[in-house]
């Protein structure tokens, strides 16, 4: 229609919207604020019975019960106990696996052959078995806890050193740099971010085993706790444990996201 | 428009609850040697010559038959008596109508098993049990309130000691005879194999100590409300399973009738194996006459669980019993 | 008083393709030495091997001369992708392979200061690599390989960044031996004191041309790849 009209001027219009990844972090809040007051008004509207499902209020009270009653703080240590002795030693323990098997091809093949094999064990199933080898005590729950978190991570190490590129490697070597420079100045650092993401992973897997560890021969702990109530078909006591157990989650991410923060600038 | 639906409903209801009369009522229990009643009930058809045929639902532990109960899964169960069981019948969600096995004196059902470890360390009776370990399934389970009880029959402070919760009867048994506590709870049968191998001592018996209704039969608040009949019906045909139970098991003479008893049971339990005999008659516990339920001890275990802050909120003892299926002891 | 390269009878095999096959050359000390051909005839394959980065399947290379006592790493390379650490700044990136010299501090920082201003890189010290254009990259990588005062510099098109006043300008700066792989051929014949034209897949050697002999013009280059490249076409066609 247009064509031909050699003296068109129109603004051009801009065309490149949307399919951008923008933070709005009052959206996250509100959301949250909106599902649970949904859910309060539902429950004093009677919309569902509330035998079986608490109120936010009702949860918000168990809650406050806990902490007045000092509950909370001890179930709390004895769990964050757990969960932090458990988290880093399988962690680490999983680090220096992962370097090895990734680092040296003589260990590639039997290491990945043993790690391959273990992983997908389930191990809640193995929790009776642990109490006989490592006690009733916190040995067993710490290796629990432990045990679960090597796998991911010992795997997410080896991928993450063999995705780190080649050419930064030979790079480093051609200025003569020692092998254990390349490794600490190339291969860590280049490996970094993807092991910070298997934390993300992995601190989600401690929890889930925190609980399976505190099932059994525990007198204490978050775990413990939702387990009892559970039993007891306590459900605002129980729900008020699981919100403790998102948060701890929840403190878990923004702990790793805040060390993602600061060692990652350079993203 | 709200008319229509109501007549709707109505007519649903109406349909409805002549489909049901025919239909075998849902029983919930556990796959051991205690509901044994039952079995002979069922073997020997009082249940369908009641007019109350019953399909048995078997389930892996106690607790999930009350919350089957509560989700309309069963319609019936035999079950223990826990903190759990409490805090869904205080819903207004089930009613407990008659008893099941319970602890009599002389009769050794529950042992006290002690360690050795800690039986050589002076761990010699339940007055000393106060300051020890102690592995229960759950808190809230029947081993929770037995040593609860035993604690207040035997003057030691149940604060004092550290229960550790194993989930299961075999993770008890095992951590005892390794020594990873120093006392738990087993049933004769159990106990009494752990105790001659000398890894564990039975220091006592808890039935003679403290009087305890251990299971009781329930029904779920639908099922009494809609289905009277049906349910005195299967009360009938529990109470003829009872009296042959008795008459095979506690009587103190045994004869043919045991016999008899034990090959209905084995049908459901121990089955092929060739000591069932033996087993059953050792496992057997007792049960009181009609199926009687323990009304005040039943209450007694209601106020403790209150009083442990297991069991919350004001709960009224007569909103979950009916006795009009069954008599009282 | 530097280093000159000596390949004998260089052959490598990618598996069943066959990238080299008995090249045989001379890279004088401190001359340098342009090396030129069809693209995949091998060029950077071959500097690889020069430079020990690759293992050749046949063939030896030695290096003859003596190294200036400056000299931190020998055999150094420009990468063609750069090759920098995304995770360390333009000034982290040279400072990486100085590190391990045991250089003080303040000869460290001065140094670095020093090669970053050769390559107009001065005040992006701070910079992180993705901050920067693909160009600056590639000036981040001849600062890092100018800061270990090189005996023999190997450059993967490495000076195409640069505009043409700071390539000569570096180039008579650098007193290494230079061995630069490039598909610009009139920079080619500007720079190059010998160009080594390559022939296609196997590479060999077609010809060692000196500055300033009649083929070594950018006509006489261009032709010389152009035939190659037609007798590739060609066996291509009747394969």
């Amino acid at each position: 229609m247009r064509r031909g009209n050699w003296r068109m001027a129109e603004p051009v219009p801009f065309r490149a919207r949307g399919f951008v990844a923008r933070e709005r972090g009052w959206a996250a809040a509100v959301t949250l604020l909106a599902v649970l007051a949904v859910w309060q008004i539902g429950a004093e509207l009677r919309w569902f019975s509330v035998a079986f499902l608490s109120t936010p209020a009702a949860i918000a009270r168990a809650l406050w019960h806990l902490v007045i009653s000092g509950e909370l703080g001890r179930d709390l240590g004895a769990s964050l106990g757990r969960l932090l002795g458990g988290w880093l030693g399988g962690t680490l323990a999983g680090l220096v696996a992962g370097l090895a098997i990734g680092l040296f091809s003589t260990l590639r093949n039997p290491g990945m052959a043993v790690v391959s094999a273990l992983f997908p064990i389930p191990k809640i199933a193995l929790v009776p078995l642990f109490i006989i080898w490592f006690g009733i005590g916190e040995g067993s729950k710490l290796v629990t806890v432990g045990f679960g978190v090597f796998f991911p991570m010992a795997i997410s190490t080896i991928a993450a050193v063999d995705a780190v590129p080649r050419n930064l490697i030979r790079m480093g070597q051609s200025f003569g740099l020692s092998q254990a420079a390349v490794v600490w100045r190339i291969v860590l650092p280049g490996a970094l971010p993807a092991l910070l993401s298997a934390m993300r992973i992995t601190a989600a897997t401690a929890i889930i085993l925190l609980v399976a560890a505190e099932m059994i021969g525990a007198e204490n702990g978050i775990g413990a706790f939702v387990l009892r109530a559970g039993n007891l078909y306590d459900i605002d006591a129980l729900m008020a444990g699981i919100a403790v157990l998102s948060l701890i989650g929840l403190a878990a991410a923004r702990l790793i996201g805040l060390a993602e923060r600061a060692l990652l600038k350079w993203r | 428009m709200r008319l229509h639906r109501r007549l709707v409903l109505a007519g649903l209801a109406g349909f409805a609850v002549p489909a049901r009369a025919e239909e075998p009522i849902r029983l919930g229990l556990l796959r051991t040697l205690s509901p044994a009643p039952l079995y002979l009930a069922q073997e020997r058809g009082y249940f369908a010559a009641e007019g109350a045929p019953v399909v048995f639902r078997f389930f892996e532990a106690a607790q999930p038959i009350a919350a089957a109960a509560v989700s309309g899964d069963i319609d019936v169960g035999i079950t223990a008596l826990t903190g759990g069981f409490f805090a869904l019948a205080g819903k207004g969600t089930l009613k407990v109508i008659g008893g099941g096995l319970h602890e009599q004196k002389g009769f050794d059902l529950t042992a006290v098993l002690v360690s050795r470890k800690a039986y050589d360390a002076g761990l010699t009776s339940l007055e000393k049990l106060g300051g020890h370990s102690f592995g229960i399934t759950q808190f809230g389970s029947s081993f929770h309130y037995m040593i609860g009880r035993l604690a207040e029959a035997k003057g030691f402070e149940l604060k004092s000691m550290s229960l550790r919760p194993l989930q299961q009867i075999g993770n008890m048994l095992a951590a005892v005879r390794s020594g990873q506590v120093d006392a738990t709870m087993a049933i004769a049968s159990q106990a009494k194999p752990a105790a001659a191998s000398g890894e564990a001592v039975i220091i006592g018996w808890v039935g003679d100590h403290v009087p305890y209704q251990i299971t009781a039969l329930f029904a779920a608040t639908p099922m009494i409300a809609k289905r009277e009949a049906a349910l005195r019906g299967l009360a009938r045909a529990y109470q003829r399973g009872v009296a042959d139970y008795r008459a095979a098991f506690l009587a103190p003479v045994k004869g043919p009738a045991t016999a008899a008893a034990i090959a209905d049971i084995t049908k459901y339990v121990f089955t092929g194996d060739p000591a069932a005999a033996q087993k059953i008659t050792e496992g057997i516990g007792w049960y009181d006459e009609g199926g009687a339920l323990d009304v005040a001890d039943v209450k007694a275990q209601l106020a403790w669980f209150q009083a442990q802050d297991m069991v919350k909120g004001p709960i009224d003892p007569a909103e979950i019993i009916d006795t009009r299926f069954l008599p009282t002891r | 008083m530097t280093l000159g390269l000596r390949a004998d009878g260089v052959s490598h095999r990618y598996g069943a393709v066959t990238a080299l096959e008995g090249v045989s050359l001379d890279i004088p000390a401190g001359e340098t030495t342009v090396i030129v051909g069809p693209s995949g005839c091998g060029k950077s394959t071959l500097l690889g091997i020069l430079g020990g980065l690759l293992r050749p399947s046949a063939g030896e290379v030695t290096v003859e001369g003596s190294a200036p006592e400056a000299c931190l790493n020998r055999l150094t390379y420009v990468f063609q992708d750069f090759a920098l650490l995304p995770w360390r700044t333009v000034a982290g990136n040279v400072a990486l392979v100085l590190e391990p010299h045991g250089l003080s501090r303040a000869a460290r920082e001065a140094r670095i200061a020093e090669v970053l201003a050769m390559t107009g890189l001065s005040e992006f010290a701070d910079a992180w690599p993705r901050q920067l254009s693909g160009g600056m990259r590639q000036r981040v990588g001849i600062a890092r390989a100018l800061a270990v005062r090189p005996a023999v510099l190997l450059m993967d098109e490495p000076l195409s960044a640069l505009d043409a006043q700071t390539r000569e300008l570096l180039l008579d700066e650098v007193w290494a031996t230079v061995v630069w792989v490039t598909h610009n051929l009139a920079e080619a014949v500007r720079l190059g004191e010998r160009i080594v034209v390559m022939s296609r897949r196997p590479g060999r050697i077609r010809a060692v041309l000196r500055r300033g002999e009649a083929a070594a013009s950018e006509a006489g280059l261009w032709a010389m790849i152009r035939d190659e490249a037609a007798d590739a076409a060609r066996e291509l066609a009747h394969g």
